[in-house]
């Protein structure tokens, strides 16, 4: 886990548009971030 | 973001018409970075996070409800 004030780790990868993601694209926003099991299932 | 592929996050993101993208870590470094990756064998933890705009972490839950989450958390920022 991480805690308030930890830097966050930076990342690089693709979106489901194969476009390339980074954190530092972000530089200076704030970044909502969460993870999901698996495409379209629920629960 | 998930482990699927491209193909099966875009099936996803066009099915609900999602204004956000969904990165698809497929090797699983970025959930592992995030604390998300708690079974290898199973998909993501439902980790939510919130990164300030200095690049620190905001927060960090456990898990999230991806219905609600993320719309409550954008009203309070």
């Amino acid at each position: 886990m991480l805690n308030p004030g930890d830097k966050a780790p930076d990342f690089i990868g693709r979106d489901h548009t194969g476009k390339t993601v980074k954190l530092a694209d972000f530089k200076g926003k704030t970044v909502v971030l969460w993870f999901f099991p698996k495409a379209d299932t629920p629960g | 973001m998930s482990f699927d592929t491209p193909a099966e996050n875009k099936a996803f993101a066009e099915k609900f018409h999602f204004n956000f993208p969904l990165i698809c870590d497929t090797d699983r470094t970025i959930g592992t970075a995030y604390g998300a990756n708690a079974d290898p064998q199973k998909g993501a933890a439902r980790v939510g996070v919130v990164i300030d705009r200095d690049g620190k972490i905001k927060e960090w839950h456990a898990r999230v409800d991806a219905r609600a989450w993320p719309a409550e958390v954008v009203g309070t920022l």
